[in-house]
């Protein structure tokens, strides 16, 4: 086995949600994640990423004085930006669902944390590719809030925005995505992070209007296994996490009607999200988290 | 339907048991909270409720295994009246079974109880019945009925007690509950027959409404029994009698224990009766308990302990109103009543015009040495002690010897009417010995009077003592809720020679004991007394027996005046006044070994036959069937619990099948 090949095992041992669990710095998280990802990743201009040098670009000012390449300043007198393969410096907001039905989960991991990773590894990624990155936190409303930016520091922000996420309450799409849509005047990537419980028309009314204000929305539809196929060999009463509500089931409705009814309700979200030029991508808790940012990258590579 | 034993149904209460393992199994549904239930829908419903029905089927079936092995248990019987005409009673039967002290010789009770069922099974089917039994009560044990099962089961539940039977009372008692029923009755009587049971007045046997006695005799030859018969306290030294009769070569110990420490042992030959004397015992201030037992294994063991109660107080002051500390008068009643430690008093005096009178009230009763010399204030201090209840003891002196009123007494004072010269005196003329001052004083004749205070009598006036010229000596008088003593001489040693006689002392002593009210309060009763409370000070209290039980309920403790004791030992009564130790002892003449002659019996049987009474016949339903339901019922359990098993394995398996 070659020394590449272990260094990509190692990596990808690092992407499996039960070992970042044990991780409690989401910075850490991140870092290891994206990091991990990249060494796994065939060098490839199909995916859009890469740290090869592309061109140099007269300094124009709005620019990050950050990316001047100061050795050309030093020999030439000019100002010269570098630029590199996958730069795209667009903006990237990360919409985390924090509702109390993402508390559902695990272990190793609940839906909520493995949210978190989620979030944090597509932050660290765009920082990492000079994209300006915000977030939000919403329930049924607004809870946290980070605008998109470029500047020092914002990474380490949007990462508290992240990591102090808490389930709670019930979910709505509408008011918190109202109040996004006044706050986001430039068009951007939007990636929506939820478990997606609720009527598909009352989420297209909320995702639409992104999508009508120019911005490329991808949905994650994050569910946990035993919500795809619930372990349930006798009478259980389900006790709903965010309106309390209980309903006595028995085994066979759970192992067949169930998962016919899930089924259902994914592929009617795909159908929805692709009706308003949205992404549709259905992550599992127990996925490693390279499939989701692989997806993310394919969905950016398509949106430049 | 009835049940010979039905204290087992009690046992039904088990049912509670599958009620609480039923009540389990229907919360078995797990709770599990899940991220929606936006996709669910309730199934299990029809499911459950037939589950729940399977459960409710079984629960039913378990709760009637257990109730039917409760009716088991309990021997239920069916009693079916046969069919045919009501018979004619012949007679109705009294068995009478002797509960006293005395059946508890050896397996005596266990015998009579046996031939109290043999009288029962030859009484003539269609008979009335009723069992009774006798103690120093007559106890009704059963209804008056034909059927035999019901008299036979109180037989079985009767016990003997530490009581004494008087044959002559509970036949008195048997007399008036024959009076009520149907005429001929005949007394089926199971009894050791004991002769100390027998009245003073053999015509105290005969009833006139028992028509025929059948004497049952428990034989207690040839016994062998030692019985404490007194344990008498003298200050610190006790004297114990003890009695032995038919007793084996040998010494038995007799052990003193006193508050419940062992504290001396001595040994007495065998047979006959003995006196021990054990000195010096370590009394304990206050009421002390002593227990006198005899260490033998003879036939009757009730007899064999003693319970004693030793008061150890000091001498309680007793006040003298006098006119003179040192005079005669309290030197004389000093030493009478040191004479004897059982009056425990002392004289405290009170001089005239010096003391402080309001205190008379803490006391029981009051010396007066001088009569006539009370006025004024003190007159009406001593009137209103003597009506709220005291009790005093007072001497005419030469106060008023020559006329006027006497005070507090109001007596009207005539000039005396003996008196001529030192040489003429009078003598005790009649004395009323039944008055319980004067029963057990002598030595009154030896008495000289030479001069007294001559009073006319007055309604309500008691004389106790008159002169030999008929005048009154000695008279008591009721004043209020109290009473006086006067005695119409000094205590001078110059009207009479009264103090120096023999008699004084006794004389002073009982007036203590009668004044004081201490002759009318005991602490040692027999098994079957009631207990006074309101002479032990109290009109109320509480009374602990000697297992430590109270007697009385909380609402009883504020109403009831009279306590019952039943039980020997040293029962413990606490009063607003104060606390004491009462002692209980059986009867002594229970373990007489004495029974009643042949002849005597054959007199008693032969003095109730023949008195018919004529009065309504009875009629009553024929002897009936009595049919025992346990077989087929045990048969229906057995079902049970295979129907039970198949159920329970079907029911119980694991879930799986939903």
């Amino acid at each position: 086995m070659s020394v590449m090949q272990t260094s990509q095992a190692t990596a990808r041992e690092l992407l499996r949600p039960e070992v970042l669990a044990r991780i409690r710095n989401l910075d850490l998280v991140a870092r290891s994640v994206v990091e991990g990802f990249l060494i796994g990743l065939h060098r490839s201009p199909t995916f859009g990423f890469s740290q090869e040098f592309a061109e140099y670009r007269a300094y124009t000012e709005g620019d990050d004085p950050r990316f001047i390449d100061w050795n050309v300043y030093a020999r030439t007198e000019r100002t010269y930006i570098k630029r590199y393969l996958g730069d795209t410096n667009s903006h990237l907001m990360i919409l985390t669902d924090a509702s109390a039905s993402m508390g559902f989960g695990g272990p190793p991991v609940s839906k909520l944390r493995y949210a978190q990773f989620l979030a944090a590894s597509l932050a660290y990624l765009a920082n990492r590719q000079h994209d300006a990155v915000g977030c939000m936190i919403f329930d049924e409303q607004v809870r946290d809030y980070r605008a998109p930016s470029t500047r020092a520091g914002r990474l380490q922000s949007v990462l508290h925005c992240i990591d102090h996420a808490e389930a709670r309450i019930g979910t709505k799409f509408d008011k918190p995505f109202d109040k996004f849509r006044e706050q986001v005047t430039r068009r951007g990537l939007v990636a929506v992070i939820s478990d997606f419980y609720c009527d598909t028309e009352k989420l297209l009314a909320g995702v639409r209007p992104l999508a009508w204000q120019g911005q490329d929305v991808v949905l994650f539809h994050l569910l946990d296994d035993q919500e795809l196929a619930p372990d349930v060999d006798s009478n259980v009463l389900f006790e709903d996490l965010e309106t309390g509500e209980a309903v006595e089931v028995a085994p066979a409705f759970m192992q067949e009607i169930y998962p016919a009814r899930m089924r259902s309700h994914i592929d009617s979200l795909a159908t929805a999200a692709a009706g308003i030029g949205a992404d549709h991508v259905l992550v599992k808790t127990s996925d490693s988290l390279d499939q989701a940012l692989r997806n993310y990258l394919l969905f950016r590579q398509r949106r430049k | 339907m009835s049940f010979l034993a039905p204290w087992f149904l009690l046992a039904a209460l088990a049912v509670g048991l599958p009620f609480w393992l039923h009540r389990l199994q229907t919360q078995s549904a797990e709770r599990r909270p899940f991220s929606s239930t936006m996709l669910l829908e309730t199934t299990a419903r029809q499911v459950h409720v037939r589950k729940k029905l399977k459960y409710l089927f079984l629960l039913a079936f378990r709760i009637t295994l257990l109730v039917l092995l409760a009716l088991i248990f309990a021997q239920p019987i069916w009693t079916r009246a046969l069919p045919g005409p009501l018979q004619q009673a012949r007679a109705t039967h009294l068995v009478l079974i002797d509960t006293s002290a005395s059946m508890q010789r050896n397996d005596a009770f266990d015998r009579a109880i046996v031939a109290a069922r043999e009288a029962i099974e030859s009484i003539p089917n269609g008979d009335l019945l009723q069992v009774v039994s006798a103690d120093d009560r007559v106890h009704v044990a059963s209804d008056l009925a034909a059927d035999k099962a019901n008299h036979r089961a109180a037989v079985a539940a009767l016990e003997a007690s530490a009581l004494r039977l008087d044959f002559g009372s509970a036949m008195t008692a048997l007399d008036r509950l024959a009076a009520d029923l149907p005429p001929p009755v005949q007394l089926h009587f199971v009894s050791d027959f004991q002769d100390s049971g027998m009245p003073v007045r053999f015509a105290d046997l005969a009833g006139s409404s028992i028509a025929e006695l059948i004497p049952h005799r428990i034989a207690t030859d040839e016994q062998f029994n030692w019985q404490v018969e007194y344990a008498q306290a003298r200050a610190a030294d006790v004297d114990v009698g003890v009695l032995g009769t038919g007793t084996p070569a040998g010494a038995t110990s007799v052990r003193l224990r006193l508050n419940d420490q062992p504290v001396a042992q001595d040994e007495v030959a065998a047979t006959g009766r003995h006196v021990l004397t054990f000195s010096d015992l370590p009394l304990e201030p206050g009421d002390n308990r002593l227990t006198v037992t005899v260490a033998a294994d003879d036939d009757l063991a009730i007899d064999n302990e003693w319970y004693s109660v030793i008061e150890n107080a000091p001498p309680a002051p007793v006040p003298l109103i006098t006119t003179n500390r040192a005079g005669l008068a309290a030197t004389y009643l000093e030493a009478a009543l040191r004479a004897d430690p059982g009056a425990n008093y002392r004289v405290a005096s009170m001089v005239i015009g010096d003391a402080d009178f309001r205190t008379l009230s803490r006391y029981r009763w009051a010396l007066v040495d001088d009569l006539g010399a009370i006025g004024g204030d003190l007159e009406a201090t001593l009137v209103a002690f003597l009506e709220n209840g005291g009790s005093l003891l007072a001497f005419a002196g030469r106060g008023r010897s020559t006329s006027g009123q006497l005070p507090v007494s109001t007596h009207a004072v005539r000039p005396t009417a003996v008196g001529g010269g030192d040489d003429e005196y009078l003598t005790i003329g009649q004395i009323d010995t039944g008055h319980p001052l004067l029963a057990e004083t002598e030595g009154w004749q030896q008495v000289n009077v030479t001069r007294n205070l001559a009073i006319d009598i007055q309604d309500g006036d008691e004389v106790l003592i008159r002169l030999e010229d008929d005048t009154p000596f000695l008279l008591e008088r009721r004043l209020g809720q109290g009473r006086l003593l006067l005695l119409t001489a000094g205590l001078d040693n110059q009207w009479n020679d009264l103090p120096l006689r023999p008699v004084f002392v006794g004389f002073i002593v009982a007036a203590a004991r009668y004044l004081s009210g201490a002759e009318r309060s005991s602490k040692a009763y027999t098994t079957g007394d009631a207990l006074p409370l309101s002479l032990l000070g109290g009109v109320s209290g509480q009374v602990v027996d000697p297992d430590g039980n109270s007697i009385l309920s909380l609402a009883d403790t504020t109403r009831e005046q009279q306590v019952r004791l039943e039980q020997p030992g040293i029962y413990e009564v606490y009063t607003p006044q104060g606390d004491y130790l009462v002692a209980v002892n059986t009867d002594p003449r229970e373990s007489s070994a004495a029974v009643i002659t042949a002849e005597a019996l054959d007199r008693w049987v032969a003095s109730m036959a023949g008195q018919e009474r004529r009065g309504p016949t009875a009629q009553v339903q024929n002897e009936p069937a009595t049919l025992e339901l346990w077989h087929a019922l045990l048969f229906i359990l057995v079902l049970l619990v295979i129907g039970e098993s198949i159920l329970g394995n079907l029911f119980l398996r694991p879930r799986t099948e939903l």
